[in-house]
């Protein structure tokens, strides 16, 4: 049975077949629909696309942005780390976040609730937080919202500050 | 010294590889005026092609040596490695870091590249064309690391010792995981030659993918594995639950693995009927694209990830050597697309050859889809002035859809013959199975699972097994009846007899089971994060967690923090002990192991949270229910299997080689 799906069909005649090009115009059309539809469905759903923002691109426009989902991108202070199980369901994460590790004047202060404390959070890491702000200097992280890079150092590279 | 050996190695495979190249351009005119002289240059090309691999393997070996014997003058030793580490650990840091990484990647490729010399060496009209793009290639990366990303690079300072490996990287899957991509990667320059080889030359017949099939499938199951292993490593490691995030580097391995597997599929039809030629070479180049980039995205760090530990300025070079390897090849394609003309012209929309021109169109729509979503940020930067990005919740939502459509015509398109097929076939094989699926779906149903996506891709994937699981019993019932055989032998010469064809089916169930640990995981996935002194006791659906103790303990340079964790059913009933623990390494960095009952249904896992925090008497634990995890790493396996098969010498085709290697030999000898 299988090995008939291997055979040629005899005496098939193309010139007739050729006339249902048809079919193909309507399968392309739908497929191409199905995927312009994915692609529009997955854009409109919730969350979206996220603005990605620096501390002092977030600093300079923090009115505007506050109760927008963002991501926000920066270098780990250290020191700021901080770990705080406020009871049994709740814990506290907070660090912060600065554009430059050199002159870490404009911080922003990161707060992250029932999530583990990541392996990579440490001085010099990279933090991309995806969250909102809470309109007071605190940056609100969603569930599953920390993600940390390596600190560079491993690459033997002086982090670069993007402008 | 021992650098400036290695370095010398290095600068030596690169002239080599450059005198290669020109040696190969020289034979193509000389041939025209003095075969024999031709033929000479030919081969002195591949000599000097050849010689690339033993330089670079010198290089290697320096290195490793470098490693061993903590010889920090070399600034890559001090970045990987330490004293403390062990000495696996300082063999395989030699690609813990970008220019180690390199170094490997160029060693693969030449050894790749060499072989492909030797075996394909009758190919003679092919190769100077495939030696010069191959050898440009090479070239390339073997640049690298000569100037750019010079491993060997003496160290700014003299340190005592090193900074040593991520932790993160020290788990055996990361060991292996790299390697895997990186020969899957390489390995795919091999077909990119010969495309290319046949373009230039005007051979254009199905000469090169057949001399270049089993090189593209092997190459496909690197990357299979390197992506496989690496998701495994997220799951074992990372402590999200997760095996797969959408994360650039992860997307860009994916890439060319999806136009690979869209390359594999369509060859066949230009194998059976002559069609596809110009869609064949663009696949090829198209994957091969994908693997450039792919590396420059990994290995400068263009877009943010949370892999990318890589930073450097070597982007505008590789950015420039794909814009030209893009011209180069986009502009030969379109000069050779009228000799590209199909034999044939599609038939019937219920066809095998329309089947596949729908799986070609459907996977390159989720190459397209990932690759925007990818390069979002770039693109919305370039556009709008701001950087917006795409979570991968967009990227299930943009590819689940499709994905589920390609596990269906998984299922349809074997049925399917070339030329045409009648809907009535179709119906009459799939009828069983459909029900069966419907029946399968429904009792889901009843046992409370309502989420819509969910059902439609259990049903899908239901549908799918059935339909391939009876494409080998019909198959084998007809040899018990020809043959007389038992089911086991039946079985087993189907594999024997048509090994391309089985081994693909087995693939196609091997995806099948992963799409159902997908499913599971995806839909149902379930965690609680507590914190619990010693006695007390905390609930996930039917498991119920009970903290004893948390012990601290030395283990060579690392200080160990685990939780002892008693596991009890439903009914209370003791199930096992979990021991999850934070490892903190000689330098301070931590590393978070979770432990796991593993069973066919779900995996119940256990990560310590913020060992800092922990006592002896009281800790953070988070749980993770994850269903049908393990379907996944299953159906790996059967991945894997199905292309080993698949890929397999075939003894015939081997014969078939060997009759044509000696009439070259003979039409060589009446020369």
């Amino acid at each position: 049975m299988s090995q008939s799906s291997w055979t040629n069909t005899k005496g098939i005649n193309l010139e007739k077949s050729s006339n249902k090009s048809w079919q193909f115009v309507v399968a392309a059309v739908l497929l191409v629909a199905a995927v312009v539809f994915v692609v529009f469905n997955a854009f409109n759903s919730t969350g979206g696309t996220q603005l990605y923002v620096t501390v002092d691109e977030y600093l300079a426009q923090e009115s505007t942005l506050s109760g927008r989902d963002l991501r926000v991108t920066g270098w780990v202070v250290g020191d700021s780390i901080e770990y705080t199980q406020i009871d049994a369901e709740n814990s506290r994460l907070e660090f912060d976040i600065v554009d430059d590790l050199a002159n870490p004047t404009n911080r922003l202060h990161i707060v992250a609730f029932n999530e583990p404390k990541p392996d990579l959070l440490q001085h010099e890491a990279q933090a991309l937080v995806e969250g909102q702000a809470d309109g007071n200097g605190v940056f609100m992280a969603n569930k599953d919202g920390l993600l940390l890079k390596c600190p560079t150092r491993y690459e033997g590279e002086q982090p670069v500050i993007e402008s | 010294m021992l650098a400036e050996f290695g370095q010398s190695a290095i600068w030596c495979a690169l002239l080599a590889a450059i005198y290669s190249i020109a040696a190969a351009g020289f034979s193509v005119y000389r041939q025209k005026t003095d075969q024999i002289s031709g033929q000479k240059w030919l081969s002195s090309a591949r000599n000097a092609a050849l010689i690339t691999f033993p330089l670079l393997l010198i290089a290697c070996a320096i290195m490793v040596m470098a490693l061993i014997t903590d010889d920090y003058s070399i600034a890559y030793v001090q970045q990987v490695t330490s004293r403390e580490t062990p000495l696996v650990l300082k063999i395989t840091s030699l690609w813990g870091g970008q220019q180690g990484s390199l170094l490997l990647w160029s060693l693969l490729l030449s050894g790749f590249l060499g072989v492909a010399w030797i075996t394909k060496w009758n190919e003679k009209s092919l190769m100077p064309y495939a030696l010069i793009i191959g050898g440009f290639t090479q070239v390339f990366f073997t640049y690298l690391i000569a100037f750019p990303e010079n491993p060997f690079e003496a160290a700014p300072f003299l340190a005592a010792n090193g900074s040593g490996l991520s932790p993160l990287l020290r788990h055996p899957l990361m060991i292996i995981h790299p390697p895997m991509l990186y020969l899957g990667y390489t390995g795919f320059i091999v077909p990119y030659a010969f495309a290319m080889g046949a373009l230039m030359t005007g051979r254009l017949d199905d000469g090169w993918i057949r001399t270049t099939r089993r090189w593209t499938l092997a190459a496909w199951l690197f990357l299979s594995l390197g992506l496989i292993l690496g998701g495994r490593w997220a799951y074992d490691v990372l402590g999200w639950g997760g095996y797969w995030e959408w994360d650039p580097v992860e997307n860009v391995a994916f890439l060319p693995w999806l136009t690979g597997t869209a390359f594999l599929h369509s060859v066949m039809i230009q194998e059976k009927r002559g069609m596809f030629k110009v869609w064949n070479v663009v696949l090829i180049l198209i994957t091969y694209l994908l693997v450039i980039y792919g590396t420059l995205i990994v290995r400068t760090g263009l877009l943010s990830s949370v892999h990318a530990f890589a930073q450097s300025d070597i982007q505008w070079v590789f950015f420039g050597f794909m814009v030209f390897m893009l011209l180069f090849s986009a502009g030969w394609a379109i000069y050779r697309a009228p000799a590209l003309a199909s034999n044939n012209h599609l038939g019937s929309l219920l066809s095998r050859e329309s089947a596949f021109l729908i799986n070609n169109f459907v996977i390159m729509a989720i190459t397209l889809i990932i690759f925007f979503f990818t390069n979002f940020t770039l693109l919305s930067e370039l556009f709008t002035g701001q950087e917006y990005g795409v979570g991968p919740q967009q990227y299930n939502l943009a590819t689940g859809p499709l994905f589920a459509l390609l596990l269906l015509l998984m299922g349809v398109a074997p049925l399917t013959m070339w030329y045409r097929t009648s809907i009535n076939h179709l119906g009459r094989l799939s009828l069983w199975p459909a029900a069966v699926a419907t029946l399968l779906v429904i009792g889901i149903v009843i046992a409370g699972i309502t989420q819509i996506g969910a059902l439609i891709g259990l049903w899908i994937v239901f549908f799918s097994t059935g339909l391939t699981t009876l494409e080998y019993v019909r198959a084998a019932r007809a040899r018990r009846r020809s043959k007389d055989e038992s089911w086991p032998t039946a079985l087993g010469q189907l594999f024997v007899r048509n090994q391309r064809r089985y081994g693909g089916y087995l693939i196609h169930l091997g995806v099948l089971v992963m799409a159902f640990g997908i499913i599971g995981s995806e839909f149902f996935q379930a965690d609680r994060q507590i914190f619990l002194q010693s006695g007390q006791r905390a609930s996930l659906r039917d498991y119920t967690i009970e903290f004893v103790q948390a012990d601290f303990y030395m283990e060579n340079d690392v200080q160990v923090a685990q939780a002892t964790v008693n596991v009890y059913d439903e009914d209370g009933s003791f199930i096992t002990t979990l021991f999850p623990h934070t490892d903190i390494f000689g330098n301070g960095e931590g590393m978070t192991i979770p432990d796991a009952r593993s069973t066919i249904a779900e995996d119940f896992y256990v990560i310590l949270v913020n060992w800092e925090g922990v006592q002896r008497n009281a800790a953070t634990l988070r749980m993770y229910i994850n269903p049908l995890i393990n379907w996944l790493w299953a159906g790996g396996v059967v991945f894997m299997i199905g292309t080993l098969i698949a890929a397999w010498p075939d003894p015939l085709d081997m014969k078939i080689a060997e009759a044509e290697r000696r009439r070259v030999a003979v039409l060589a000898a009446g020369d």
